[in-house]
């Protein structure tokens, strides 16, 4: 093989994790070992009461391996040694704390020890289990502020400090004081529902995905949002990195989770991805719709960071990274996390970017301007390339436009997508997240489990 | 940085905007396939509004999006009676900041979805 061809990298700690038993004789085998059962539930806003985040979706995507080599909640060291140094105790640079928290009342209800295996049950059935090494207590007040950092000790991207306007910072304010730390097992594999199912990719079956179509080298689009031609465009353009060629494929990576209110539906973000496929403005060959299970922390750079480990996993070769990614409010420098993948953040613990620092990511950043119209060329134009005064293409225009019962012309806003859109407004009564969408979808979730 | 909030004009809104001089101000976009209005919108106003609605945003153009429907509509009828695009209009909207709130909450509920086939 030519030393200029790129090879899909290994998961980030050289292996996927993957704990999830299909066996359902096994599974109840393990079931009636546990010593308590616990309920998952939502994570609560700290003020309001409103859902914010489910614990489920983190024990998803660790034991499918999107979070390799992440095993489980963390313990307390491990805690500790991602905020200050944004690694595993296994070295592994990794940006978040992850952990399954409790509180006091459910910890002496549950009367559960250090070496005890805990049931997880959701929606009322057998889903996990979680076998306990460690409990602690934490602050979770002090956990919101060290996670995302502040302008004295991360000078370099962070502007303001952080607060309750934050929706990461919120979640990890609502946490309940106690943890406990030990690996997760699936024991009865949630069934996504539609549409969700369709681009249901774990990393296993993602890299196999990429072999079955011959895509040696694909590039990720992270997305929370309906594409807008801008967005095809980016994609498109992206894709044209790669090595001696442009990538084989180009992979869509839906976040899926508790959503901020107007946002759009996640059924629209992800259906309205593959119209884009679908009516041929990226070609299905080329173009593959997926979901992961997060519920976003906003973190900029940090989230970026987690980003490259979830579509390192999944078997991207490259990932996009436009500016305020996975951002929010100016908490952050709006190039932090192109800061981070050039040159690397010295107080988050990357003195060189993360693919330059030792047990780091493979996966290679493309940093991306953005596209908009230029009515002089008549066409979606790059930033950097067209030096015509250009006609700014922004999410929130498009979706007040749409709130407003307008239609975008088809040169921002592709009419397959449009309908899309109409769809799930027609089926929620409502164009985009509202609180009763965030109440409905935290009570029925993305999944439904079978009796074990 | 200038802020400014952004008056879609569809045929309907066309017809009631004729004769207010304001027509000369139209702007169009994407190749003359949006026609719209902007409205100038003051630092002081543009926190106003930030305060008042959770969902308010600035994005990368300095326009302020995002608000309930209710206040884009009081925009027009504002930019309509008052024939301006100045921050007397906007000063105007927020006058009326109780009704518009209570429409909004129910628009936070339900909004009509346009009658296309999908």
């Amino acid at each position: 093989m030519s030393s200029l061809l790129i090879e899909r990298p290994l998961p980030h700690g050289g292996r996927l994790v993957e704990r999830v038993i299909e066996d359902k004789r096994v599974a109840r085998k393990i079931w009636k070992s546990c010593n308590a059962v616990y309920e998952i539930k939502p994570t609560l806003h700290y003020e309001t009461g409103v859902p914010v985040r489910n614990v489920y979706r983190e024990i998803m995507s660790i034991c499918y391996g999107f979070f390799s080599p992440v095993e489980g909640s963390m313990k307390q060291a491990e805690v500790e040694r991602v905020l200050k140094e944004r690694r595993l105790l296994n070295e592994w640079i990794f940006p978040y704390p992850l952990i399954f928290d409790i509180s006091k009342d459910d910890l002496n209800k549950l009367g559960v020890e250090v070496g005890d295996r805990l049931g997880l049950t959701l929606k009322g059935k057998p889903f996990a289990i979680l076998d306990i090494e460690e409990i602690y207590e934490i602050d979770p007040e002090e956990l919101a502020y060290k996670t995302f950092g502040d302008p004295e000790t991360n000078p370099e991207v962070v502007q303001q400090k952080f607060d309750k306007k934050h929706p990461g910072w919120v979640i990890y304010r609502s946490h309940q004081p106690y943890v406990l730390a030990g690996k997760y097992t699936i024991i009865n594999p949630p069934k996504l529902k539609p549409p969700f199912d369709r681009f249901w990719f774990p990393p296993r079956k993602s890299r196999e995905e990429f072999e079955k179509r011959g895509w040696r080298t694909v590039i990720n689009h992270q997305t929370r949002n309906v594409p807008h031609v801008g967005h095809e465009f980016l994609m498109k353009c992206a894709a044209f990195t790669g090595d001696v060629e442009p990538c084989h494929g180009i992979l869509v990576n839906a976040v899926i989770g508790v959503k901020r209110r107007g946002d759009y539906p996640d059924e629209a973000i992800v259906e309205a991805h593959e119209a884009v496929n679908k009516y041929g403005y990226i070609k299905p060959e080329r173009h593959l719709v997926s979901i992961v299970l997060w519920d976003m922390r906003y973190g900029n750079p940090l989230e970026s960071l987690l980003h490259g480990i979830i579509r390192q996993n999944m078997g991207c070769t490259h990932h996009m990274f436009g500016r305020d990614h996975a951002a929010v409010g100016e908490y952050y420098d709006k190039f932090a996390t192109q800061i981070l993948w050039t040159k690397g953040i010295p107080s988050f613990g990357f003195p060189a970017p993360p693919t330059d620092v030792p047990y780091g990511l493979k996966i290679r950043p493309q940093n991306m301007r953005e596209f908009s119209y230029c009515p002089t060329c008549k066409e979606m134009a790059y930033s950097e390339t067209c030096g015509h005064k250009r006609e700014k293409l922004s999410g929130s225009f498009l979706r007040g436009m749409v709130a407003e019962g307008v239609q975008p012309p088809s040169i921002i806003m592709r009419p397959e997508v449009y309908k899309v859109v109409v769809k799930w407004w027609k089926h929620f009564g409502y164009p985009f997240c509202n609180e009763k969408y965030v109440i409905n979808k935290e009570k029925e979730l993305e999944v439904d489990l079978e009796d074990l | 940085m200038a802020y400014f909030m952004v008056v879609l004009l569809d045929d309907s809104r066309m017809e009631k905007i004729k004769g207010t001089g304001l027509e000369e101000h139209i702007k169009y976009m994407f190749g003359g396939e949006l026609r719209l209005l902007e409205v100038e919108v003051s630092e002081d106003l543009k926190n106003k509004i930030l305060a008042e609605f959770e969902t308010a945003r600035v994005d990368s153009r300095g326009a302020i999006t995002d608000v309930p429907v209710a206040f884009m509509r009081e925009l027009f009828n504002q930019v309509v009676e008052k024939k301006s695009l100045g921050p007397e209009v906007v000063e105007g909207v927020l006058a009326k900041i109780g009704e518009i709130k209570e429409m909004a909450a129910k628009e936070s509920e339900y909004l009509p979805p346009p009658e296309i086939e999908v």
